[in-house]
């Protein structure tokens, strides 16, 4: 290390000094600031060593031509120009163009039930569990588990409740309950889509129960108590009064519902291995199987960047939606 | 309809709803304590119980290997994203200083980055160091813990944030008038009045460190596989031990079930709050 370059011992002690011959006020100001800024550091550091940096690194590589023969260059790999794009988006000749499509309707066919139901479940079972009963609060606590369940064992155990003939579904579809007579094929062709939305929304539901009874118990009672005596009856009382006072609640778990379930991975992954067929790719099942298992990997990185633009054009639309929203909280 | 009538209705159905959200886990546990061969013909006896599939399942993929590594990986992340939310959050919670907008923003502009977008340059970043540098990061715990760090840093703050604006200003203004530095008050009356939300955000990093997949299945090739990778890698040699790998996730789960019962009256609170004040 060079030395010189450190300050000179005098200068740390001048420096040292300065605080406390200043006037208080302003120092006080100052070193409040300083220090502010000495505690975000860590946590700034870290999200742009492996937030900032490695989201322009994969814009960067959504332009080259990263695959198995330009790998050994890494970062120097030869530009590409627009053609990851153009390729996914334009060339039909391109397996990845269907690939990427389909992957992308999937997701949204998974991301709309999976957001949907688990917002419309959240809420019924947090009005549900509003009311006062015995036992209320271990209801509460017990409801919640299904969400502390890791998903890769989520994945695994719907794997094992979904098989055609031992399956426990189809056991209590078909042989115990008689609701349909033949048994359906949940892990191959059409169901697929299901047999990964149902376990997710079975996750994601106690966690929007848990944050709809919360805003439920924050409700101030006078607003329900003079609509009642007034002669509304409980689906007027819910649709003018709670339902709009639980907007703010709907609008950001609706917010982050979406991205998570766009971004969803462990669950399909686990439950289906590499390549959960057509029916079930989802964008990000598609995008590490094509950088990863096949090398290619500015496809990845252009997929990527195009969901990102995605996510953007959500977000923008989701402000203008619920901007009021945001305004009143 | 009397109202008792409607009311005792809702009852049931309440535990009715508890009921078929809990079947899931009970069919987990259940199939957990029964033998391969009863599972693969459907042949389940619930009345006779077995622990058999546990000490096989233990053996058959070196679970222990992937137990440790998910333990300390995701203890020293969730640990870490804490201490560095713990400070981030104090600052924006308590000072106006320039640029704390941007970074209560860039908190939130994490989330919307999919894993795909800085998984790859990550990787890449990785491998580059190993070859130029003596650093290596791929396939450590060490990477492995600094990624995680990173992740759960963000969601860290958010609840933090909560917890710090709960606690009176007084407090520490009382404890520079008698001589405490600014970092003093923080470091011996404000973090230790939030020890309930600094151990709910522990857990709640932890939770999902416990889960995370993507990031793991790439950067790591054997020494610091965690239990998800473990779970994949069965599947893949065994796949018809069902009993074995559902005593798998009951093990898997075991861990990050009793963390959230041991801490859910603090975890709760910070979720919701959170939630409800915006």
């Amino acid at each position: 290390m060079s030395q010189t370059l450190e300050p000179a011992p005098e200068a740390t002690r001048l420096r040292d000094s300065l605080p406390r011959r200043r006037p208080p006020r302003r120092s006080a100001a100052r070193s409040r600031t300083r220090l502010a800024y000495w505690l975000i550091a860590p946590a700034v550091t870290f999200m742009v060593l492996v937030h900032l940096l490695p989201t322009i690194g994969g814009i960067v590589l959504s332009f080259k031509r990263l695959n198995t023969f330009t790998f050994a260059r890494l970062f120097d790999a030869p530009w590409a120009g627009l053609e990851n794009y153009r390729s996914i988006l334009f060339d039909s000749s391109n397996p990845l163009h269907d690939g990427f499509f389909g992957a992308v309707q999937n997701t949204a066919v998974y991301t709309f039930w999976t957001v949907g139901l688990t917002l419309v479940g959240g809420l019924a079972v947090a009005l549900l569990l509003n009311r006062p009963m015995k036992g209320i609060r271990i209801v509460r606590t017990l409801m919640l588990t299904p969400w502390i369940v890791p998903s890769f064992v989520v994945a695994i155990l719907w794997q094992f409740m979904w098989q055609s003939d031992v399956g426990i579904v189809n056991k209590v579809l078909v042989d115990y309950t008689g609701i349909l007579n033949d048994r359906p094929i949940w892990l191959l062709g059409h169901n697929t889509i299901w047999a990964i939305i149902i376990p997710s929304v079975w996750r994601g539901l106690p966690f929007a129960m848990l944050i709809f009874l919360a805003g439920l118990q924050a409700m101030p009672q006078e607003l329900h108590e003079a609509a009642a005596i007034d002669g509304a009856g409980p689906f007027k009382r819910f649709r003018y009064i709670t339902l709009p006072l639980l907007r703010p609640l709907i609008a950001v778990q609706l917010l982050f519902g979406v991205i998570y379930s766009t971004y969803q991975f462990s669950i399909p992954y686990v439950m289906f291995g590499n390549n959960p067929g057509p029916d079930a790719d989802l964008m990000m099942t598609l995008i590490v199987r094509q950088s990863f298992s096949n090398n290619l990997f500015g496809f990845g990185a252009a997929a990527s960047t195009l969901l990102i633009l995605i996510m953007g054009i959500w977000v923008f639309v989701w402000y203008r939606i619920f901007k009021r929203d945001l305004e009143v909280t | 309809m009397s109202s008792r009538a409607i009311n005792r209705g809702l009852d049931v159905l309440t535990w009715l709803v508890l009921a078929i959200m809990l079947a899931p886990i009970f069919w987990l546990v259940a199939s957990s304590l029964q033998t391969d061969g009863q599972l693969a013909t459907g042949a389940m006896n619930l009345f006779k119980p077995t622990f058999h599939a546990f000490g096989q399942m233990w053996k058959s993929v070196d679970f222990e290997r992937y137990l440790i590594n998910s333990l300390i990986i995701c203890t020293v992340a969730a640990a870490t994203a804490t201490a560095f939310a713990s400070f981030a959050g104090y600052a924006i919670a308590r000072y106006q200083f320039r640029g704390s907008r941007a970074v209560s923003l860039g908190v939130i502009g994490t989330q919307l980055i999919p894993g795909s977008m800085f998984l790859l340059p990550t990787f890449l970043g990785f491998i580059w160091l190993k070859q130029n540098t003596p650093v290596n990061l791929y396939d450590t715990r060490l990477g492995m813990i600094l990624v995680y760090t990173a992740f759960f840093t963000p969601v860290a703050i958010y609840f933090m944030r909560y917890f710090f604006a709960a606690i009176p200003r007084d407090l520490e203004e009382a404890a520079m008038v008698d001589g405490c530095s600014r970092f003093g008050a923080f470091l011996r009356i404000v973090l230790p009045a939030a020890a309930p939300g600094l151990l709910a955000t522990f857990v709640y990093a932890f939770l999902f460190a416990w889960d995370e997949l993507l990031f793991v299945a790439s950067l790591t090739q054997h020494n610091a596989e965690t239990i998800p990778i473990g779970i994949r890698n069965f599947i893949g040699n065994y796949q018809e031990r069902t009993a074995q790998l559902m005593a798998a996730g009951v093990v898997s789960t075991l861990p990050v079930l009793i963390a959230f019962f041991a801490t859910q009256r603090w975890l709760v609170k910070g979720i919701t709050a959170g939630a409800v004040k915006g």
